[in-house]
């Protein structure tokens, strides 16, 4: 096959990987985009997220107090969790029961232990999230079906990057290439199409990849094939859950014991959240992260000794486990701050507008070629394609005969 | 997706395609609208703002203590690979008991022991859940055990028929034929 015509192939094969699901494409990208800064969206929408400072030298809460302070201004809640989220600028998601037996997550303030507010029954991020993760498609059995659709895209976007990349001729001599603006609609899109895709190069691997990586996940998941080093955590047995004869719970020890407990065990051990026990013989649980940024640590502690029990640790995980543990947060950008949640925000804008400038371009040549395999001929232009008078790209392809 | 078709488009199927290929777009699309209110039924229901469960079965005495039963789904167990087929329940304890009841179990059959009590539950006193293995040559008359065990070391015991706490379930063991 001579060179011309194999680079022809591979354009063809970019031109058609996204392009009869094109709006689903988009649509994916878009709410993908919108989720890694939903929480920044709550936080403009919704004061009660806000962690306000109520004077400049105020300092947080810890847990214990937290607690204590919910306890204090509604005795009846019983706390279930406490997360400390990644930017100071949040107030503490803290799950909490409800007498009526309602779970939701209330919004805490950090320095005053004040509950804001409820979180809404409408929950954005958790919508926007499921509708880019697996487009609303519930889980009955396994990973749902619409995980599998969503993921599957990753695959004919990395070979949408490497195809692109193929007819790219010298590619890395357009870093710098100026979009021309006044030569029409099809050379201006062309232009944008070819410079956002230069550098997004990086991008469209990262998310590609790590979308892979949940078509993946959900295909060992549903096999029931594990990779984790994570510890079978063992209920706290049952002659060490003491009895009491009064008959009143057991005292437990506080948060704050527990977290200085498990920071000395486990040097650079940084905790963000607790879940508190779930039941009389389970126990506390902790976690944070540790130098890696991108995984968290946990720790389950007895609540009655606070002895740490098991712990899944940085050092504890397999190099494969780094690599697979790894890939969430890069696909969704949300280990290290505002900043790099606006850098994915911004690439994620960018790839949205590739599938757009991309189908633009392939309906502006599809309009051209069509109107070139008009003229030239009586003949319907569905019946054959012209050999020569269309621009080789079109020749033999099916957008010709739109 | 990506084939490269040589050929004219003259047969039916790729003629079809052809015709049809963007209308792909739309059918993708009708999936989550059509998800939506179920996706917000979920969310409801998870939170408790629709109740306990979506079939509640009242209040239970169990001993000196109660506790309130639902099944989370009103559907027939589900089934979870190698551990086999699940059941959801959710329960909330009495306001008495709430500080006397150490942990609640769950078991299709008498427990033998407190220690063959079953599946405990996990959560807070207003709102616990457990999942609970059913197996699939259950008979339609079983019936399901509620162990409730006190921190003074008391344990109080009730039973009511599966038929009362899941038709489901029922509905789906008979439809199994009692398989081996």
């Amino acid at each position: 096959m001579s060179k011309k015509s194999r680079s022809k192939i591979w354009f063809l094969v970019h031109s058609w990987l996204a392009l009869p699901i094109w709006f689903f494409v988009l649509i994916v990208c878009i709410t993908g985009t919108l989720a890694v800064v939903s929480q920044e969206i709550v936080w403009l929408a919704n004061p009660d997220i806000r962690a306000s400072k109520p004077s400049d030298d105020a300092q947080a809460l810890s847990y214990d107090q937290v607690v204590a302070a919910i306890k204090q201004a509604e005795p009846q809640l019983l706390v279930e969790s406490i997360s400390t989220p990644d930017e100071a600028h949040f107030a503490l998601d803290v799950g909490i029961n409800y007498p009526d037996g309602r779970s939701v997550t209330v919004y805490v303030n950090p320095y005053t232990g004040a509950i804001q507010g409820v979180s809404p029954q409408f929950d954005f991020q958790a919508f926007t999230r499921a509708l880019h993760g697996w487009w609303l498609v519930p889980f009955t059995n396994g990973y749902s079906w619409g995980w599998y659709l969503v993921s599957l895209l990753g695959l004919p976007m990395l070979a949408s990057l490497v195809t692109g990349l193929v007819v790219y001729k010298k590619f890395w001599k357009g870093f710098f290439k100026p979009i021309r603006f006044r030569h029409g609609a099809r050379i201006f899109w062309g232009d944008f199409h070819r410079l956002s895709g230069l550098w997004s190069i990086w991008f469209i691997a990262v998310i590609s990849i790590t979308g892979i990586w949940f078509l993946i996940r959900a295909i060992l998941g549903d096999n029931h094939i594990s990779i984790s080093s994570e510890p079978i955590v063992p209920v706290i047995a049952r002659e060490n859950v003491p009895i009491s004869a009064d008959g009143k719970p057991a005292a437990m020890i506080g948060l704050d014991e527990a977290i200085s407990i498990a920071t000395q065990k486990i040097p650079g051990f940084d905790i963000s959240f607790v879940s508190l026990p779930s039941n009389a013989y389970s126990h506390l649980y902790i976690g944070g992260r540790g130098w890696y940024p991108l995984m968290f640590q946990t720790a389950n502690i007895n609540p009655y000794t606070g002895s740490v029990d098991t712990a899944n640790l940085l050092a504890d995980r397999t190099s494969l486990e780094f690599v697979t543990e790894s890939m969430r947060p890069l696909h969704t950008g949300d280990f290290g701050g505002l900043w790099i949640k606006l850098i994915w925000f911004f690439f994620g804008l960018l790839l949205s507008m590739m599938v757009l400038s991309g189908l633009l371009i392939w309906t502006k040549r599809t309009a051209l070629a069509t109107a070139h395999a008009l003229k030239r001929s009586n003949q319907p232009a569905r019946s054959s394609t012209p050999p020569r008078a269309v621009p080789a790209m079109n020749t033999d392809t099916p957008e010709g005969n739109l | 997706m990506s084939q490269v078709t040589t050929t004219t488009p003259t047969s039916g199927l790729s003629r079809l395609w052809h015709k049809w290929r963007f209308h792909l777009n739309i059918l993708l699309l009708l999936v989550p609208l059509g998800f939506m209110p179920k996706y917000f039924a979920d969310a409801a229901l998870f939170r408790g703002d629709s109740g306990l469960g979506e079939r509640e079965l009242g209040e239970i005495q169990v001993g000196p203590w109660s506790l309130r039963l639902a099944e989370l789904r009103n559907e027939a167990p589900r089934y979870d690979g190698p551990a086999g087929y699940m059941k959801s329940f959710n329960a909330a304890l009495c306001e008495a008991c709430i500080d006397q009841v150490k942990a609640t179990y769950l078991r299709i059959g008498k427990p033998r022991s407190l220690r063959a009590a079953g599946v405990i539950f996990f959560g807070t006193p207003y709102r616990m859940g457990a999942t609970l293995p059913v197996a699939e040559k259950t008979k339609a008359d079983a019936e399901l055990w509620i162990t409730m065990e006190g921190w003074d070391g008391s344990m109080h015991q009730a039973a009511i028929p599966l038929s009362q706490a899941s038709p489901a379930t029922i509905a789906w063991l008979n439809k199994q034929g009692g398989k081996p």
